[in-house]
């Protein structure tokens, strides 16, 4: 296999190393199909797994539409001669693009004289409270003025909508999933590929090169958060949004003030001296890592960080579950990369001379991609179910803010209230059962094994 | 093997550091003042200015008997505006305010020196006599001072400066004494914003302290088995988490033995029937009881089959409330049927879990040719099930075992909150809320402990059991 073949027809080769990684582009012939086309194959076999996903998909809606499902607002409205539609108008005066006119500015929507409104589902915030029905089942006579106002899932002692809860509640159940499972796959993957790929022996530097990087991450770490530590904290308090622009400022001065040091070791280099190579173990370091992140029970350390934080948000949530949960992406992604690194695809591209930046992201990760989605969707299911185990026992979630947990902790006061208990518990069961079902239909469908 | 262990053992230790380290950082950005905690008990109330440089000196004391007039680490890499002897200031919420102030106006000897004029000036403030004229002027005054305690905001400050002076000035009595303080004061003020810059905050600084620093003094006390005093109740931490532990244990270690027994032969059956309807009712059965939450099902059982306003079949809080003297058989089966709802809520999901485990394995070997050469030869089935295939499928299953131990017992957490039993997770909790830190240090370094002594025995099992694996070779 002439080396100098391959390089002579460079494109045509990274065709075949794309192919060879069994990437999504696949082979014209119909007869070898791509890994992934095999994938959703086996799993569309899988009905329960098929079902799954589509109940997912039903919580999405639910939770993208849950203010026109479940809002104190009518969704469109004719008031005194005019036509609004109030709940796009919320859109539009968060976004800061309009305001509220002048009648509708602290008014009970639900006295207003309509001409004709549309109500949502269920014409409730979950924060909402209705002194005329406090702790009413679903099937007690409710003290309203007729069907459109009913509790359709009772509500709790303070008078607040069960179901509007729910709606809302699976809003934020679905957001923790995907923040907290984001965080980690960003971290886990970033760890597992380095350790995976480098090894404990392909990562050679020379001790300048070293010696240049460790100064400038502990000069980036200075000027990118120690030094603004306190705009960080700040921005905690006031909003997300604000937290996470701070928040990029800090990684934008870290990533700048590292490739101002790469740009001066590359300089270095021509100098004579200190030009050993020694290699890093990069995977040594970081299994031990791994080790330490993943011998600290977790659920300790999340309730004793969200019990410590300031001002307790659900965002201060996600991002310690994302923290704490990386380990298993990273020991997934670091087992395959270790696997594939061999494979003669990689060594071709190795030869091919392309950056190994380029090697790890193009080649080697979409490889190593299919147990980092099984352990996302379990993921999921274990941060939905680490967060309403926080808001049930009531730490790192504020008490305004409700959720399936917060609904379920409050039947434990209300001790006849059994919707309290049942329909929280129920969807949170669901939600969980259904992202495992999911994890477990990739695990089938991925599995060698199983294809013919 | 000996070797593997040693090596192992070694590898903890470096672990258990970044774990101690990791528990120091938590616990001191946590909110609220340790000391102040501790001394709520007893001291109280303000006003007379004898009564308050009592109560000052009685925190200062605590403070130095506790250790936390000390740096908090062997060194600081902070930037140039960070206070270096911040640690010396007593009460946290002060220091808190005096490292923002030093950092918002660059020179920590200014602001040291500001903080240090407007005790003065308190100090004076409280030796004036209170009576008819000066009382009110005397509490705005005082108002005002510790708004200035706790604010670093410039506007702020300068607002209420002039409050004071407002009311110092009013009265005659005040203005007497008070005035030469108050310019001192003043002066300190005018002096520190004068140099107010913000360039000295880009400038890294490095400080070494040494060894007398809180992390040492704690982490050593730790490695001695002295695990301080818990700030609520000023009992031996040590005696309150294996009183706590005691219950954990028992809970995890029953639950466990619990599961592993339905879990095994339930398992075996259904990967031994693979196909059968029996088996897929089985299956689907595990999968949904290993997705229930525990805190629900627990809240279910306490509605349902508890003695509150359920069917009354089983207590729901506590362990019981025999007296210790009453005859122990007695007192056995009263516990015995307290746990019986918390030993379920903790057994189902690690039974399912198991058991799920054990399918897996068991269907991997049964695949095995040696299974297919073993009916060949005309094995009975119950042999090769038992004889031959199971020994293999244990494998998973046993280390299993050690990494579930942890697991059960952060995992009982929940459960012993709701089902109100005083093991780890309601001492942690109540911990935490009543910012009682060194019982918080203690179980997270317990259970990390915990956690990697089951990680090893687990690989050390896991080469007893299947002789294949070798840790010499593993360089």
């Amino acid at each position: 296999m002439g080396l100098l073949n391959i390089f002579s027809r460079r494109k045509a080769a990274e065709q075949e190393i794309i192919d060879m990684a069994g990437n999504r582009e696949s082979f014209t012939g119909n007869e070898n199909e791509s890994y992934w086309t095999i994938v959703k194959k086996q799993f569309k076999k899988n009905k329960i797994a098929v079902w799954s996903l589509r109940i997912v998909y039903v919580f999405v809606f639910i939770a993208l539409l849950a203010d026109f499902l479940a809002n104190e607002k009518p969704i469109a409205a004719k008031y005194q001669g005019e036509v609004y539609f109030p709940v796009f108008k919320e859109y539009a005066v968060d976004l800061g693009i309009s305001d509220w006119q002048k009648e509708f500015i602290n008014v009970s929507w639900k006295d207003l004289d309509y001409e004709w409104e549309v109500w949502p589902l269920t014409p409730y915030l979950p924060k909402n409270i209705d002194f005329m029905n406090t702790s009413v089942g679903p099937f007690d006579e409710q003290d309203i003025e007729s069907t459109r106002w009913k509790h359709w899932l009772g509500t709790d002692a303070l008078g607040r909508d069960v179901f509007a809860g729910m709606i809302h509640g699976t809003r934020i159940a679905l957001l923790v999933g995907i923040v907290s499972m984001g965080i980690a796959a960003l971290i886990g993957i970033f760890f597992g590929a380095i350790a995976g790929y480098y090894g404990d022996d392909k990562l050679k530097m020379r001790i300048s090169t070293l010696v240049i990087y460790i100064i400038g991450f502990i000069v980036a770490l200075f000027y990118g958060f120690g030094v603004r530590s306190y705009a960080l904290s700040d921005s905690i308090g006031e909003s997300f949004s604000d937290f996470f622009l701070e928040l990029l400022i800090s990684f934008f001065i870290f990533g700048a003030i590292m490739y101002a040091f790469k740009l001066i070791s590359k300089g270095l280099k021509k100098l004579p001296f200190l030009t050993k190579e020694v290699v890093v173990p990069a995977d040594i370091l970081i299994s031990r890592l791994i080790e330490v992140v993943v011998s600290i029970p977790r659920l300790f350390l999340i309730i004793s960080i969200a019990a410590v934080v300031a001002k307790p948000s659900i965002f201060i949530v996600m991002m310690i579950i994302g923290l704490t949960t990386w380990t298993g992406i990273a020991r997934f992604t670091r087992a395959e990369l270790l696997r594939v690194r061999n494979l003669e695809y990689i060594e071709a591209a190795n030869a091919l001379g392309y950056k190994e930046l380029r090697i790890i992201i193009k080649h080697a990760l979409p490889n190593a991609l299919s147990p980092v989605l099984i352990s996302i969707a379990f993921g999921i299911a274990s941060a939905i179910l680490i967060e309403s185990t926080l808001s049930f026992i009531g730490v790192g979630v504020p008490a305004e803010t409700i959720t399936w947990g917060s609904l379920l902790s409050a039947s434990r006061q209300d001790s006849t209230a059994w919707w309290l208990a049942i329909f929280p518990g129920f969807a949170i069961f669901i939600t969980v059962t259904v992202y495992n079902l999911i994890g477990e239909g990739l695990t089938d469908a991925m599995n060698p094994k199983l294809k013919k | 093997m000996f070797k593997y262990i040693v090596k192992r053992l070694l590898i903890f230790i470096p672990t258990l550091f970044a774990i101690s380290l990791l528990t120091f950082v938590i616990s001191i950005n946590a909110p609220g003042d340790p000391v102040e905690t501790m001394l709520n008990q007893n001291v109280g109330g303000d006003g007379m200015s004898g009564e308050k440089l009592a109560n000052e000196q009685t925190y200062i004391d605590k403070r130095h008997e506790l250790g936390f007039d000390l740096p908090l680490f062997y060194f600081s890499f902070t930037n140039a505006t960070f206070p270096d002897t911040l640690h010396r200031i007593p009460k946290k919420a002060h220091r808190e305010n005096l490292q923002r102030m030093s950092y918002e106006y660059g020179e920590w000897n200014n602001v040291s020196a500001y903080y240090h004029s407007l005790r003065a000036f308190e100090d004076e403030i409280f030796t004036i006599e209170i009576n008819d004229k000066t009382s009110s002027d005397l509490r705005k005054i005082k108002d005002a001072i510790s708004v200035l305690y706790i604010n670093y905001d410039s506007d702020k400050t300068e607002s209420t400066i002039q409050n004071i002076e407002f009311d110092l000035f009013k009265n005659k009595k005040i203005k007497k004494y008070g005035a030469k303080k108050y310019y001192d004061f003043l002066n300190a003020y005018t002096h520190m914003n004068l140099y107010k810059s913000s360039t000295n905050r880009y400038i890294p600084k490095l400080v070494w302290y040494g060894l007398e620093n809180q992390y040492h003094r704690w982490i050593w006390a730790f490695v001695q088995g002295d695990f301080g005093i818990s700030f609520k109740d000023k009992r031996p931490v040590s005696s309150k988490v294996f009183d706590a532990l005691k219950w954990s244990m028992i809970l995890s270690v029953l639950s466990i033995i619990m599961a592993y027994l339905v879990a095994i032969p339930l398992g075996v059956r259904s990967a031994v029937d693979k196909g059968k309807w029996s088996e897929k009712l089985i299956t689907t059965g595990l999968f949904l009881l290993y997705s229930l939450p525990n805190f629900w099902v627990a809240t279910m059982l306490i509605r349902y089959l508890g003695d509150g306003n359920g069917i009354g079949w089983f207590p729901t809080f506590g362990l019981g409330s025999l007296p210790a003297t009453a005859p122990y058989w007695d007192r056995f089966f009263e516990t015995g049927y307290h746990l019986v709802l918390p030993l379920f809520c903790l057994t189902y999901a690690s039974f399912a879990f198991i058991s799920r485990q054990m399918r897996g394995g068991m269907l991997n070997v049964l695949e095995m040719d040696y299974i297919r050469t073993a009916r060949a030869k005309g094995l009975k089935e119950k042999v090769v099930i038992w004889k031959h295939a199971f020994r293999n499928s244990l494998i998973p299953i046993i280390t299993l075992f050690a990494s579930i131990f942890p697991l059960a017992i952060s995992g009982s957490f929940v459960i012993e909150i709701i089902f109100s039993i005083p093991g780890m997770g309601k001492l942690t909790l109540e911990a935490i809320f009543a910012r009682d830190y060194p019982i918080v240090f203690t179980v997270l370094m317990f259970t990390a402990m915990l956690t990697l002594v089951g990680n090893l025995v687990a690989d050390v099992l896991y080469a007893y059991v299947d002789p294949r694996i070798s840790f010499s070779n593993k360089k």
